[in-house]
């Protein structure tokens, strides 16, 4: 099912949380949405749930206006950042949940609920935990038991509020795996919130970058890498340099006092040179096994250049005290913000 | 919920200081309340289990009982269902004049229970404003069981409340959210998760209210007037058998309450303990 948002916003008493979003969400599509907390981004998925109603704007689902409709009549399985298991029933009962408050005569009972809710936990791999009680499971496993809960109702769509955020790395990487090869086979149209750009990058189809209640920029984890919209994205999805004309000019050609070029640690190349006129002084240089990172100052600059170098390219040469040219592979420029 | 932490070294306190807190607090504990319930009994049957008997049997003392356990069975069940609705109003909507609704649930532990009493006494007594109303229309609140059942729900109207806000506030609403997502009405969210989430807290805050409801002794004492085999509570009739010289009479009838005191106690004990596992775990997994 397609979801389309259609300038909404939204504001708490004393902070405005959504500001004009438009966002339009294919059928199928497992989409993220990132950003810094605070950004909005949780708002935003509670307002596509029917949690919270927009101050403004309009929410479609396949091109029907929900905007007022009730959360619990929009059919939207939503798993919660704490997970939010009811604590008092067992697992099966927090899966069969959605499934027994349904009206009367639409309610599977006996065998058929029984069939259900066993097949949800086998797809979640939780079928020899169905007696036990949230409290005596772990993290990961509490994840898919609110997974499961959630896609008990049949939805077309899943939401997802920070779906990995309260567990530990590599429990984490493993059910993100495990995720996606779920969307995968059951094609249900999802939403994640997160404020990891690794998680968005291995997860998504498309990625919505959000700040201060907007969209900054909305593409495919390539586009937005290669071809970020604005200096906060570059700067969100993860290290970069930010070089002045002074530095900048003479490999890129573009002038003037404005053009910050921005450059990923890996893009920038650091070669060893005996002129000190356009060079740095490297400071450190730390070995992270595939890769070297090197640090290097420069009188124009406050904070120091990152450099990654490949192992196989990296020239011994490069060593604390030595000056060094600075060069880089691929960049893009914005104009100095403020 | 983690298990009970021993303080750490660092904050104990040497032993003979240790020791001294704890024989005052014995001491207290013993002069102040273990004593005295050891006197209710004693004096209770000091003239034998025969006379003992014949006090709690005497009819004006079975009509006491009578009306005590009536009042508490209608105030009770009001205080609850009143409790639930305003700690659900007040933990989960944001609303103007929401703080003032919290301050008129404490009104009833700041005034004094006479107090108490006389409000209803001035407002639907004869001479009060209600008053001529009433007499026309011949309902009998004041002197009558209306009005002690009204001084008593006014009385313990806080308890099942103020219980539930904490524990209600401290338990978020995350639950009942996931419940609406999935499909769930007001009716089966609140038999589903709500009951069941602050069930132990809600039989605290009922357990109090039933002690202090048939405890209740000065707001009842205004608008009771003592009407034998009436309008008398187990407090009053005890207050009045005393006032007789009955000495055992009033001891025999104070016995029962402070049986049912200690049952209170200990159902309390158990509500609070397992209240305390139905608090939120630490979400860290």
């Amino acid at each position: 099912m397609s979801i389309e948002l259609a300038d909404i916003a939204y504001r708490y008493t004393d902070a405005v949380a959504l500001d004009g979003i438009d966002l339009s969400i294919e059928s199928g599509e497992l989409l993220a949405l990132l950003g810094p907390s605070g950004c909005g981004k949780t708002t935003l998925l509670r307002v596509i749930a029917g949690l919270e109603f927009p101050d403004r704007g309009v929410v479609r689902f396949e091109g029907r206006d929900v905007t007022r409709v009730a959360a619990r009549k929009r059919h939207v399985g939503f798993v919660f950042q704490h997970y939010a298991l009811f604590n008092h029933l067992t697992v099966f009962e927090n899966v069969a949940f959605g499934l027994r408050v349904r009206r009367f005569w639409k309610r599977p009972r006996g065998a058929e609920l029984k069939r259900r809710v066993g097949d949800l936990l086998e797809l979640v791999q939780l079928g020899a935990l169905a007696q036990r009680y949230p409290a005596q499971l772990s993290g990961g496993q509490r994840q898919r038991v609110a997974l499961a809960r959630a896609l008990a109702v049949e939805p077309e769509i899943l939401l997802l509020d920070e779906p990995f955020g309260a567990l530990d790395a590599r429990v984490r990487g493993d059910l993100r795996r495990w995720l996606r090869g779920l969307h995968d086979r059951i094609h249900v149209t999802s939403v994640f919130v997160t404020h990891d750009q690794e998680e968005a990058f291995e997860l998504a189809d498309r990625i919505a970058v959000m700040n201060h209640g907007r969209i900054e920029q909305l593409a495919d984890p390539e586009r937005l890498y290669t071809d970020p919209a604005s200096p906060f994205v570059c700067r969100f999805l993860g290290e970069v340099n930010e070089l002045p004309p002074a530095l900048h000019a003479r490999w890129t050609g573009v002038g003037g006092a404005d053009a910050i070029a921005f450059v990923r640690p890996h893009d920038l190349e650091l070669t060893p040179t005996p002129s000190a006129a356009v060079a740095a002084i490297v400071e450190t240089v730390r070995d992270l096994g595939a890769t070297v990172r090197i640090e290097a100052r420069h009188a124009a600059l406050q904070a120091p250049l990152v450099a990654i170098h490949e192992r196989g390219r990296f020239d011994a040469g490069i060593r604390p005290g030595q000056l060094v040219d600075v060069a880089a592979r691929r960049w893009v420029i914005f104009p100095r913000d403020t | 919920m983690s298990p009970a932490r021993k303080p750490s070294t660092a904050l104990r306190d040497p032993a003979w200081l240790r020791a001294l807190l704890l024989i005052v607090a014995l001491a207290f504990v013993g002069l102040f309340l273990v004593l005295p319930l050891i006197a209710v009994f004693s004096y209770a049957f000091e003239k034998g289990v025969a006379l003992f008997v014949a006090s709690v049997t005497d009819s004006d003392a079975r009509a006491a009982i009578r009306l005590t356990l009536l009042v508490a069975a209608i105030s009770v069940p009001a205080n609850t269902i009143f409790g639930v609705a305003a700690a659900w109003l007040i933990t989960r909507f944001r609303f103007a004049g929401k703080n003032l609704l919290i301050s008129l649930i404490d009104l009833p532990f700041a005034v004094s229970p006479v107090i108490a009493g006389l409000i209803y006494v001035l407002l639907f007594g004869a001479q009060g404003w209600l008053g001529p109303w009433l007499v026309e229309h011949h309902v009998k609140i004041i002197y009558a069981v209306p009005g002690i059942v009204l001084a008593t729900t006014f009385v313990t109207f806080p308890f099942v409340a103020r219980e539930l806000i904490p524990l209600m506030q401290a338990q978020g609403s995350e639950q009942e959210e996931a419940a609406l997502t999935l499909g769930a009405g007001g009716w089966s969210m609140f038999w589903r998760v709500v009951l069941p989430k602050i069930g132990w807290g809600l039989a605290y805050g009922v357990i109090l209210c039933n002690a202090r409801a048939i405890g209740e002794f000065g707001a009842v004492s205004v608008v009771s007037g003592h009407i034998r085999g009436l309008t008398n509570t187990m407090p009053l009739h005890v207050e009045i058998l005393y006032n007789e010289y009955n000495r055992t009479a009033a001891f025999a009838v104070a016995s029962l309450l402070a049986l049912l005191a200690l049952a209170t106690l200990v159902l309390k004990q158990l509500a609070g303990w397992r209240m305390r596992r139905s608090l939120p775990e630490s979400e860290a997994a």
